[in-house]
């Protein structure tokens, strides 16, 4: 009988690894865009906000693969709607590196010398968190192999926790960069304070995102 | 030539053409994932498959060969004395031939289309579409069908909770241990030494009948449980040396279930043998015995001849066609890691085996299904399409209308021809 190998829905975990892997390379560049951002380097910018825009789109088209194979009709060993929703908080990952590169990329905006270590600072806490992220969610065709339980489980609960624990780290270095650019409030301009905030945010809503993709997974465990 | 051989003549290539086409079709499910992983070769599979089908339909296929020969038809309203007189056999015969051509062309026109039919419920629908047509409701025995009805509902059933408990002991026993390759070393030899059991213990009363009159209990379960345990210290040499890697227990896992896999793939051949070789013999078998002694009494069993002819049909349909779609399939069903499909094969053979030996004509194919779903429930597959299975009811509805249905014209023109 011809439709037995239909039974067999495509699977979405190892699609879903590629996702996370894809979502990654987006923001690692993060870390070169900066570089070039404080040495006022702006056609690298411009360049390197390519690079990040193509990536975040192929990470896109991903999500969008894996969103066709799931119909209602689709049964998988984690609730559906689980899955749905890790995959559009990692997707919103991508699309916060993204932001960060078009705000730097639409204005010149300046940042003050002693500042600079700061933010490489938090730059880098950010992409650790989304390495973190990275681990844990590499670890999802393991655990559908064992049925999500056993102790694949637990590992990967502590990695979570891991996540959970830089994007703490990411915190503390976003309120300390917010606090030190204000504190030059009279040497700054106001549109570059307003720029500052922004891209502070948007640094750290790629950490909050990556932390709130570690939930979502979670939650996929938490009904093994 | 008189009617009543024309009737065999035809019978025989018919019968013939419905074995060839089960071993081309249906028998790739079971071998399919054990060459899809690697397991096997195309070769290999094929051999294997011949040997377990033939043994199966030859060893155990008695049992549903006369449930379709005469447990659907009441077959002693075709006796001389009935409603027909002396053309009563004959008409029965007919009859029996009309439902084996019904079934075989619906089956090719159902391939063609691309559809999924299965043998068994074609041949049973037309066995009932004739006698119906012949005589009428009272023509068919309703008990038996109702039987077979329920059979086929609780087939795939079954299927799925034994594969679904076998899957479950093999994840909380082996995939959720701390060292799950130090569990398969330890639990692996008994789930091979189970199935061996179990397959010995199918056919096992009736070898032992041919060495010693009415063999005990004690001695057909004493032999079966021997096999197993030979198997058990196979298995136990052949696993405690393999080397696996420290960083990669799974593949240590997989790669060990898909040798067992093989073994279940053989099960399931096995029990695909016994079970839908009467799909093709059991109306020949009926036309034989009018052939040859004029009606169809009730104690004559079915002849040896006419379940290998069946066997040898399957085996033949196989190696000229079967292997390409064992080739197919084996690549569309990659999704079913070993594991998996170890405890579907499992449980639909355990299932079709029960129903062999109980001579319920039943899906091997919709067992196999109703047994990945099983696994499926148990949340051992990564994505499971629920849609198939609203498609296989559909398939179920349609196929016995049109088998019954084409079954009664043939019938009807057979009849005129011949008498």
């Amino acid at each position: 009988m011809r439709t037995f190998h239909q039974l067999f829905g495509k699977s979405p975990f190892a699609l879903l690894v590629e996702h996370t892997r894809r979502v990654h390379r987006t923001v690692e560049l993060i870390r070169p865009l900066f570089e070039a951002f404080l040495d006022e380097d702006w056609d690298k910018c411009e360049a390197l906000y390519k690079k990040i825009s193509k990536r975040e789109h192929k990470a896109d088209l991903e999500k969008n693969k894996i969103r066709d194979q799931l119909p209602k009709s689709i049964f998988l060993p984690v609730d559906r709607g689980d899955v749905l929703k890790y995959l559009k908080e990692q997707d919103s990952i991508a699309d916060a590196a993204e932001d960060v590169a078009v705000l730097i990329t639409i204005r010149k905006t300046p940042c003050p010398e002693e500042l600079k270590p700061l933010v490489l600072d938090f730059v880098d806490q950010v992409i650790r968190t989304s390495e973190e992220l990275v681990e844990a969610g590499s670890e999802l065709t393991q655990l559908v192999e064992s049925r999500f339980g056993g102790p694949e489980v637990e590992k990967v609960l502590t990695m979570v926790a891991e996540v959970n624990d830089q994007e703490w780290e990411a915190d503390k270095r976003q309120r300390v960069l917010s606090r030190a650019i204000m504190e030059r409030e009279d040497e700054l301009d106001a549109i570059s304070i307003v720029f500052w905030m922004r891209i502070i945010t948007t640094l750290g809503a790629i950490a909050n995102h990556a932390e709130n993709t570690g939930d979502m997974l979670r939650m996929m465990l938490a009904r093994g | 030539m008189s009617p009543i051989t024309i009737v065999l003549v035809v019978a025989i290539v018919a019968a013939f053409y419905m074995a060839w086409n089960i071993g081309a079709n249906d028998v790739a499910n079971a071998m399919g994932t054990s060459v899809g992983s690697g397991a096997l070769t195309l070769m290999g599979a094929v051999v294997l498959a011949g040997i377990f089908e033939f043994a199966g339909a030859a060893l155990v296929g008695t049992q549903v060969t006369e449930t379709i020969r005469k447990g659907i038809v009441e077959v002693t309203l075709f006796e001389p004395t009935g409603m027909f007189g002396e053309d009563g056999p004959l008409i029965l015969a007919i009859g029996m031939l009309s439902a084996l051509m019904a079934a075989g062309i619906w089956l090719q026109l159902a391939t063609m289309a691309g559809l999924p039919v299965s043998t068994t419920h074609s041949i049973v629908g037309a066995v009932v579409g004739f006698a119906l047509i012949a005589i009428g409701p009272s023509a068919v025995d309703w008990g038996t069908v109702g039987q077979i009805v329920a059979s086929w509902v609780v087939s795939p059933a079954l299927g799925g909770i034994i594969a679904a408990a076998m899957f479950l002991i093999i994840s909380h026993g082996i995939l959720q241990k701390d060292d799950p390759v130090k569990a398969t070393r330890r639990l692996g030899p008994y789930l091979v030494a189970l199935v061996i059991f179990l397959l010995i213990l199918s056919f096992i009363y009736k070898a032992l009948k041919n060495v010693v009159q009415d063999p005990h209990w004690g001695l057909v379960l004493g032999s079966a449980a021997l096999f197993a345990a030979l198997a058990f210290l196979f298995a136990r040499v052949w696993l405690d040396p393999m080397r696996a890697r420290n960083d990669k227990p799974f593949a240590f896992v997989e790669r060990v279930f898909g040798r067992l896999q093989i073994i279940t793939a053989c099960f399931v051949a096995f029990a695909h043998g016994a079970n839908d070789v009467a799909n093709a013999v059991g109306p020949l078998a009926a036309v034989v015995q009018i052939h040859a002694v004029g009606e169809l009494p009730a104690r004559v069993p079915v002849p040896f001849w006419i379940l290998v002819l069946g066997g040898v049909g399957i085996v033949i349909g196989l190696a000229t066609w079967g292997y390409k779609v064992i080739a197919t399939i084996g690549k569309k069903i990659m999704e079913l890691t070993p594991t998996r499909g170890f405890s579907a094969e499992f449980g639909a053979a355990v299932t079709v085996l029960i129903a062999s030996r109980l001579g319920m004509p039943v899906s091997t194919t919709h067992t196999l299904v109703g047994a990945v779903v099983g696994v499926g429930m148990a949340r051992g597959l990564a994505a499971l399409n629920l849609r198939v299975v609203g498609k296989i009811v559909n398939s179920w509805l349609a196929t016995l209308p049109v088998a019954a249905g084409l079954s009664a014209l043939l019938f009807v023109i057979l009849r005129a021809l011949l008498t």
